[in-house]
């Protein structure tokens, strides 16, 4: 087992952790698919409004593969298709049946995993509605079916607050996450699967013992498969590896092991305004009022879909996502700073500086979605380039982009960037750095595409 | 508490999009963040932001630059009381101190606030505080008898030359208060420049009492005839180490107190605010150098190349301008190699302008404007270092 020690980084310490607690969550009446939330896909819908469909029916499809499928976590009828603006589309909502019907798929064991061809049992997965949860590198797109991966990396670890922690799904399910792993090992072919935790964490190291291959420890983000790519890689041919997140690997699992397309999810809710901060066994597609019913603070609350640094604000009203396994909830923070708060010692702010008490103190605290400062010209604090995990500049790779020097960027390492969000949480100036290099990332991806 | 509240939540309208002062938001906002942080929310992930910053980040090196400004206030007064005949109790010399002082400062930034307002308005961007660190640092590097009117040509030509011409605040490569300080050097040598002008007379006093010389350490230095006994020199000019290390002789407002300069880097390192590279490498190339300079220096040299390495660090200004002016993250190397680098160059080249080019004799502030300039090299080099490192990775 190799060790690897990721030095750059940060980790807040927050209140509103969820205890590790797991509660079986009663089923909801409605459960969604989001695809905006499906980063680069162009979504073709092949359901309306009043449509039935079982669990594993096909909702959409991905314009750009038609091959690639999304489907049904619920069985139901099409109970509401919401469109955001330029029609994309947000959520596709199924009422679920009193007694859901299942679409049929292959069951696959051990050993006929291993006998079947790699190109059938892509294909399997890929009917089966498993695909889109394999991803690469760096662009974090759908995996390519057709390519060879350099290396599949799976993430046991939670990091960023706050999301499902591995052994609240793990428990019990060791085996099935054992063959989930075998048709990761599959599909790498002659290749490897890195499978990665972090030192503390006991459970996963205790039972999946010699399935792990990498201990990596350090602060938020080491357990993200780019930060162990970028401080493991030697040559630019491993730059598109795939990866898969932990909980994932069982949802492949369980397809092949019933039959059926997976629909249990282990998700975490979390922060200062969680009521019940802690694990629940739901569904997929879970409405966050199915999760949250009630905030603890007074106030207006931000839901986070995801953890606090890369998730994405959404309405209380909507649904978590295929990727998504967790739900933060924290004060939105559209009020006023205290008086004079510039003066003050500051033994509760949330900083990665060492310009407020708080970093003496060590208490856990709570954060809001307030920005904190007005829009500044970068000072050139550094800061950016000291927390930042794979040795980007981002003052300079920001600068270069500014310019419209996209190569410079590049050959900073704007690719290896694994989209952490530190460099714009650190920064003074409160400079979208962030904002940016994903951005500037995508437009170089289709511009590829394209080419 | 809530009228200071209620004041800006009336006025804010007539700033915001659409309001009739639109146009000034940028100081309707420099104005409110001193008592309010906005009720401002992230728009796009991350959703959290770091509880610091720029406005807390320069008001705590306007926090370290305090005890400088109290120092000043009281030679200042002191200084001008001694060489006019006058008591030297602590309330009659503090007012003395305060009425050459404040003067200066308020001067320097009701013109500073003009100029960026001016620039932010036009430009349509936020005022940085960087501005008021400018500011600050500006009078505190000048003479007590500077004219009025000369710091404000002074810190124009700082804000104006030294930064907006460049872009603003992170695109400027010079230290703007090194940049109007240096401008009134060449500009107005006269009111800048010889022994005279560093203590202010008071009174009916035109010329200094019997037995008061106004001579500062670095004349001294300087100009001693004393062969291969410049301590000795210096130290019946009444600069002993302990005089140095307290400042309390005619010099620059703020800056000859080396001991707060001391305490002033502590802080701000402590703080993360100043990067310690940058000061040490400051301090140790001034001392490598002076020791070198020692070394080379024969019995028939000029004396000052016998001045021992700690009372290069201890006189004049020079740790002021290390610790506040080199540390300007803006005009300094971005790169953690690259500030060991320049912190050298600035230490470095301070004690060869001193010992070599006594016309300039407080050579700090230019070296760290030279080095000013080769920042952006030094960063360069390194970034092109550091990527030659990494596993490409270009689509
Ligand atoms: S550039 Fe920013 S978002 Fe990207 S990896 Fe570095 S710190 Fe994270
Ligand atoms: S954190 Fe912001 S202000 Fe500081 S160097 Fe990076 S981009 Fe510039």
């Amino acid at each position: 087992m190799n060790e690897l020690r990721i030095k750059r980084g940060y980790s807040l310490n927050l209140v509103g952790a969820p205890s590790p607690d797991l509660e079986q969550l009663n089923r909801p009446d409605r459960v969604a698919v989001l695809p905006e939330r499906i980063p680069f896909i162009k979504p073709r819908l092949k359901v309306a409004v009043e449509d039935t469909v079982k669990v594993g029916s096909v909702l959409f499809i991905d314009k750009r593969r038609p091959e690639i499928t999304f489907l049904s976590p619920g069985g139901g009828k099409i109970a509401e298709i919401n469109f955001g603006p330029r029609r994309v589309i947000r959520e596709i909502v199924v009422a679920l049946d009193e007694k859901e019907a299942f679409e049929p798929f292959p069951k696959l064991d051990g050993t006929e995993i291993d006998s079947i061809e790699r190109l059938d049992l892509i294909t399997t997965i890929i009917n089966g509605g498993m695909w889109p949860l394999i991803r690469e590198l760096p662009y974090r797109d759908i995996a390519r079916p057709e390519a060879m991966p350099p290396a599949i990396l799976v993430g046991m670890d939670a990091k960023e607050p706050f999301l499902a922690n591995p052994e609240s799904y793990l428990k019990g399910n060791v085996d099935l996450f054992r063959s989930g792993l075998r048709i990761l090992r599959r599909l790498a072919g002659e290749n490897s699967v890195h499978l990665f935790t972090s030192p503390r964490q006991d459970y996963v190291r205790q039972t999946l013992g010699s399935d792990i291959t990498c201990l990596v420890s350090g602060p938020y983000p080491a357990d993200d498969p780019g930060v162990m790519l970028y401080h493991t890689k030697t040559s630019s041919s491993e730059n598109r590896a795939w990866f898969v997140q932990g909980q994932d690997v069982l949802m492949l699992a369980r397809l092949f092991a019933f039959g059926r397309y997976p629909t249990e999810r282990v998700v975490a809710v979390g922060g200062s305004a969680a009521d019940r901060p802690r694990h629940f066994r739901t569904r997929l597609g879970v409405p966050l009022i199915h999760l949250a019913p009630e905030v603890k603070h007074n106030g207006d609350v931000r839901y986070t879909a995801g953890g606090l640094f890369r998730g994405y604000a959404i309405p209380s009203s909507s649904y978590l996502g295929i990727y998504e396994t967790a739900l933060n909830l924290v004060p939105e923070g559209n009020v006023p700073g205290e008086l004079l708060g510039l003066f003050r010692p500051g033994p509760r702010k949330p900083t990665f500086s060492r310009a407020f008490t708080s970093r003496v103190h060590r208490r856990a605290l709570t954060v809001d979605c307030n920005v904190h400062g007005g829009d500044r010209a970068c000072i050139a604090c550094g800061y950016c380039t000291y927390v930042c995990p794979v040795d980007i500049l981002p003052q300079f790779t920001y600068k270069a982009l500014y310019a419209g020097e996209v190569e410079e960027a590049l050959s900073h390492g704007l690719l290896d960037c694994v989209e952490c969000g530190l460099c714009s949480f650190v920064c003074p100036s409160k400079i979208d750095l962030y904002e940016t290099f994903k951005q500037a990332k995508a437009d170089v991806y289709l511009e590829q595409l394209r080419a | 508490m809530k009228l200071i509240e209620r004041f800006f939540n009336t006025t804010r309208k007539h700033f915001d999009a659409g309001g009739r002062f639109e146009k000034y938001y940028p100081v309707f906002e420099s104005i409110e963040s001193v008592f309010f942080g906005a009720p401002r929310v992230t728009q796009t992930a991350p959703n959290i932001r770091d509880s610091l910053d720029v406005k807390r980040y320069m008001a705590l090196v306007i926090v370290a630059l305090l005890p400088h400004y109290a120092f000043g206030v009281y030679n200042v007064g002191y200084q001008s009381h001694l060489a006019s005949g006058l008591s030297t109790a602590l309330l009659p010399v503090l007012f003395t101190g305060l009425k050459a002082v404040v003067p200066v400062v308020v001067v320097v930034y009701a013109v500073g606030f003009f100029w960026e307002s001016l620039f932010a308005v036009v430009r349509k961007h936020e005022i940085s505080e960087g501005l008021f660190v400018s500011c600050a640092l500006f009078p505190l590097t000048l003479p007590p008898t500077i004219p009025l009117w000369q710091a404000a040509i002074g810190i124009s030509f700082g804000i104006v030359i030294g930064k907006e011409i460049f872009g603003g605040t992170g695109r400027n490569f010079l230290n703007p208060a090194l940049t109007g300080r240096a401008f009134l050097y060449f500009a107005y040598p006269v009111q800048n420049s010889g022994d005279a002008v560093w203590t202010l007379l008071t009174g009916s006093q035109t010329v200094p009492v019997d037995g008061f010389t106004g001579a500062t350490p670095l004349s001294v230095a300087a100009v001693t005839e004393r062969f291969g006994d410049i301590h000795q020199a210096l130290a019946d000019a009444g600069y002993t180490p302990l005089k140095l290390l307290l400042g309390t002789y005619p010099g620059s407002v703020g800056g000859t107190v080396t001991i707060l300069s001391v305490v002033g880097a502590l802080f701000l390192i402590i703080l993360g605010i100043a990067n310690y590279r940058i000061i040490v490498g400051c301090v140790l190339g001034m001392l490598l150098t002076a020791l070198l300079v020692n070394l080379l220096a024969s019995e028939s040299s000029i004396p000052y190349m016998h001045l021992s390495p700690l009372y290069h660090l201890m006189v004049g200004g020079a740790l002021f301008g290390f610790v506040y002016m080199a540390t300007d993250p803006v005009s300094a190397a971005h790169m953690q190699g690259a500030r060991w680098v320049f912190g050298f160059g600035c230490g470095a080249l301070t004690v060869l302008i001193r010992v070599f080019n006594p016309a300039f004799p407080e050579g700090a502030g230019l070296a760290i404007l030279f080095m000013n300039l080769f920042a952006p090299l030094l960063d360069r080099i390194e970034i092109k270092l550091r990527i030659k490192k990494r596993v490409p990775n270009v689509g």
